[in-house]
């Protein structure tokens, strides 16, 4: 591991002292050198992981994902060029610190072998996130949604730390690769529900569950473009992870204990969908569809089986991509007309046609078009759930319907109809957006042709 | 607070001293309760769900961004707001500032005006937003409603305009009537035989036509209308700022058009908006910007460069809307015309109508060109009165010989130098400056119908109810004049 997490550390000298006109391309370039890097993490020919070291591993499960962190830090990079433009440059310097030292985060929380390491990173990739969503958002609201964001996600967190630690005083171990084989059944008992409960509720506050919802609207909407984007591709992705792992310990507690979140899953989804379809505002629409989608991969987490697990790794990683490149097209909205109200940016097909393009293809993949690997991410947790229980379908087929009503509707109010006067000037788009949009959607096309690497462990 | 509480309970108990301590230990108390509530703004702005600044209070300041900014908070600022807020298909999609210099109106061209409403136009576009916006007037409580709010009271005085026509506008005057009756306005031709019956308190000499509007013209309070859609718009989630625009911060595109010729392109992104008495701004950062400053229309057009090229190009043409000086008199007349009398215009230009049921008038004139008033301040002269305004109105109703000036005042009127004719619609240049001003007088009257078609024009992207595309901008350059035939 060390390969690609000293690397990742010397991004920061690689920022601070480059040459003033060059740290864009030269963060950019090498932290696209790291994740080509990190490909050969997709070698994986059976179950098992890849032990690196005492303290990292990788394994059919998280190496798609983390391939997904170190593949978006390029992205993200590029996509901050436009706004930080005007900053001074010890301000740029702090803000690709903050995403460096997230990448860094990220990428050890992934690879954690130890619960405990694991908890460390994924409470330490809070600050920098915060950081940038309350230094660098762009409006006032970005502090009520920086405090809702933090407090939330650590007062999910908190009982997690104190089962943690119990669980190790009392096993002796947490570390994940033997943790398969001390396993012991949870006594049925008031106590092990309360151990669910607390070490559940940390993940289901990030993934996140739709009670619990209210700081990703906000949380997304406030943060700038990069902070948008990793929070959609990558930090929801934290909190399934993480519950697939920690349900291995948890075992016949689960089948009881999940009932409820279950429901508010599969009601969820399509509550969520539903406000998506009278959304105003752009980001807030696909901050909302993330809601939906993840609320899928909470339900295929909970109910266990090896086809609802493959759906969902397949589903975080094709929403990591399709979310992401949604918000970097509605950022592309943003910067040429400063509003983020879609009805102010209408009939841009005939202005921007090749934009047009990557907004059909994201909009086609959020819907979970065939082949795309959304669909089939979202059609293995559907059968999963038909098979755990016959009425879900109709929930579970609403809620299909419903994605493909808003992301239609997207598409339509964004793109079609008659463009507005004040469209007249806007800038083509520029090669550097292109760019973007197109590394977040060749990726999601290949994985259409070998979707076994993100499959993940029970294939 | 434990000394205060140990020291109100055990006065009671141990030996009572003076009131002095008495009223020594209450008047902490009243000040407590001024302590409370400061304490509880503090918290709720701490709290999340307020925009709270640590460093400094911020609550006087704009918000940091806007959809829409509209320059101008008079009637047609607000007619804009209200009517954007309510055509959006969703609500809440577009977030709305207006920003006012001056939130007491004190040189606002609406609360000055005499608020008369007349479809008696010649352009059949001024005849429909005329009709539209007397519709809205007469249903005003259903379009203005706020809950648990007092209906509106516009004193709307029904009864009409009495236009006067000598034998040289006669054929004009007829014409248009011809026009006004296509486009649904009631208006009747009168003789000077018929007039003599109608209002005996008129001397018809030189009169040979008279046009009088019978439903839907008249006037009303502007006051009210202003106080109506301010509320209103503000129940629908408007927010108001008061402070002056300073600065338009702007994108430019170089272009080429098909045919070859390059054409610079503008995009207004920030609005600087400066606060009252201070050098503080806030940048509002912006999609779309109205401008509705009514008379100082053609300054803010300046700030945001149209008008900065060589004279005769596109570039080159500016807003030539600029502050023109009205007076208006208010006199007493006990034995002038009665309850019945409409607002009469007379052939010379002078105008009057009924102010109360005191006897008292109201009426002014329209001076010629050459005689403009500085429009620097609001100083009113009478001596305008005796010379200009007194003998047309005198001759023409006889009454008025006998008359005292009470008192007058003077308003500004926004008057569009090119066809006294209202700019409407967006800037060709400036593609998200829309403009909504220069009505020349008679803004007040016709505020709904352009708000409406302002609002349908930045949501829709053309004109759907009343087709205003005559009083685009384009036609300052391309020299279409759509004036008013102005009846002698």
């Amino acid at each position: 591991m060390l390969k690609i997490i000293v690397p990742t550390i010397m991004l920061f000298p690689v920022t601070w002292y480059s040459n003033n006109s060059k740290i864009w391309i030269n963060t950019t370039s090498y932290s696209l050198l790291i994740s080509f890097m990190g490909l050969s993490f997709l070698n994986q020919p059976n179950n098992n992981s890849n032990n690196f070291s005492m303290n990292f591993f990788s394994d059919p499960l998280s190496s798609p994902l983390l391939i997904l962190t170190m593949w978006l830090l390029p992205l993200m990079i590029m996509a901050s060029q436009y706004h930080l433009k005007k900053e001074p440059w010890l301000r740029k310097k702090s803000y690709l610190s903050m995403l460096i030292s997230l990448q860094m985060f990220l990428v050890m929380t992934f690879t954690a072998n130890e619960l405990i390491l694991f908890y460390i990173l994924f409470e330490a990739t809070l600050i920098p996130t915060l950081i940038i969503i309350t230094r660098w958002g762009n409006q006032t609201e970005r502090l009520n949604a920086g405090l809702y964001f933090l407090f939330y996600t650590l007062i999910g967190s908190l009982p997690l730390l104190v089962a943690l630690i119990h669980l190790q005083n009392s096993m002796g171990s947490l570390n994940l690769l033997t943790m398969n084989f001390w396993l012991k059944e949870l006594p049925n008992s008031w106590s092990s529900n309360l151990l669910w409960m607390a070490c559940i509720m940390a993940f289901m506050v990030k993934m996140p569950l739709y009670g619990f919802h209210l700081w990703l609207p906000k949380a997304h909407v406030e943060a700038p473009i990069a902070g948008s984007m990793v929070l959609a591709a990558v930090l929801l992705k934290l909190g399934g992870y993480g519950m697939m792992r920690i349900t291995i310990i948890l075992d016949p507690t689960t089948k009881a204990m999940a009932y409820p979140f279950l429901m508010l899953c599969l009601w969820g989804m399509i509550m969520t969908s539903s406000i998506c379809l009278r959304q105003t505002d752009l980001k807030s629409l696909i901050a909302y569809s993330s809601v939906s989608h993840m609320a899928l991969v909470i339900v295929a987490i909970l109910i266990q089986t090896p086809w609802s697990f493959m759906g969902a790794t397949a589903l975080m990683i094709a929403h990591g991509l399709t979310s992401s490149m949604l918000f970097c097209l509605a950022n592309s909205n943003y910067e040429r007309i400063h509003s983020r109200t879609m009805l102010l940016a209408r009939g841009l097909q005939t202005l921007l046609p090749l934009m047009a393009t990557w907004w059909l293809l994201a909009s086609l993949t959020n819907l979970a078009l065939p082949p795309s690997i959304n669909l089939i991410g979202e059609l293995f947790v559907m059968m999963a759930s038909f098979s755990w229980s016959n009425i879900s379908i109709i929930l579970m087929g609403l809620n299909m319907l419903i994605t493909a009503l808003y992301s239609l509707y997207m598409l339509i109010t964004t793109q079609r109809g008659k463009p507005t006067f004040h469209t007249h000037n806007l800038n083509p788009s520029f090669t550097r957006e292109n760019t973007l949009m197109s590394m977040h959607m060749l990726p999601l096309l290949f994985l259409t042709l070998n979707p076994k690497t993100i499959l993940g462990p029970t294939l | 607070m434990l000394r205060r509480a140990l020291r109100l309970g055990g006065g009671r108990g141990l030996v009572t001293r003076g009131p002095g301590s008495r009223g020594g230990g209450s008047t902490p108390g009243k000040d407590w309760d001024g302590k409370v509530s400061e304490i509880k703004k503090k918290i709720q702005s701490i709290l999340p769900g307020g925009a709270w600044n640590p460093l400094y209070d911020t609550s006087h300041l704009p918000p940091e961004h806007s959809d829409v900014v509209i320059v101008g908070g008079g009637v047609l600022g607000l007619s804009v707001a209200y009517w954007l807020k309510k055509l959006e298909k969703r609500r809440g999609a577009i977030r709305v500032l207006v920003v006012e210099r001056d939130h007491t109106y004190s040189q606002a061209s609406t609360v000055l005006s005499i608020g008369g409403i007349h479809q008696q136009f010649s352009v059949p576009e001024n005849i429909q937003l005329s009709l539209f916006s007397a519709s809205f007037l007469r249903n005003i409580n259903e379009y203005l409603a706020v809950v648990d709010a007092p209906p509106l009271d516009l004193q709307f005085n029904p009864l009409g305009y009495l236009l006067l026509a000598s034998e040289k506008g006669a054929a004009t005057m007829e014409s248009n009537v011809r026009v006004q009756r296509q486009e649904g306005a009631k208006v009747c031709l009168m003789s000077p035989e018929q007039l003599r019956n109608k209002f005996p308190w008129i001397n018809t000499e030189g009169v040979a036509l008279a046009s009088y509007g019978m439903e839907n013209e008249g006037w009303f309070d502007p006051w009210c209308l202003l106080q109506g859609l301010r509320r209103k718009v503000q129940s629908m989630g408007v927010l108001f700022c008061q402070g002056e625009v300073t600065r338009f911060v702007s994108s430019s595109n170089h272009m080429k058009t098909t045919s070859g010729t390059e054409v610079t392109l503008k995009r207004i992104y920030e609005v600087h908006v400066k606060m009252d008495h201070s050098l503080e701004y806030q940048p509002v950062e912006c999609a779309i910007v109205i401008n509705a400053a009514g008379a100082w229309s053609g300054q803010v057009a300046e700030l945001a460069g149209i008008g900065k090229g060589p004279p005769g190009t596109l570039q080159g043409t500016r807003l030539p809307v600029e502050p023109r000086k009205r007076y208006v008199y208010l006199w007493h007349c006990p034995q002038g015309p009665g309850l019945e009398a409409p607002l009469v215009t007379d052939i010379s230009g002078a105008y009057f109508r009924r102010e109360g049921l005191g006897n008292n008038y109201l009426g002014g004139l329209s001076p010629p060109e050459e005689e403009e008033p500085d429009p620097g301040n609001l100083e009113v002269d009478y001596g305008f009165f005796q010379d200009k305004v007194w003998p047309p109105l005198a001759q023409r109703v006889p009454a008025f010989e006998t008359l005292k000036v009470r008192s007058a005042w003077a308003g500004y009127n926004d008057y569009n130098t090119f066809d006294q004719n209202g700019v409407v619609g967006p800037h060709p240049l400036v593609v998200n400056m829309y403009f909504a001003a220069g009505f020349s007088g008679h803004g007040l009257q016709q505020a709904p119908g352009v708000g409406r078609a302002v609002a349908e024009m930045v949501l829709e992207g053309h004109f759907q109810t009343i087709d205003l595309s005559p009083f685009l901008f384009s036609r300052f350059y391309l020299g279409e004049k759509i004036q008013e035939q102005v009846i002698i």
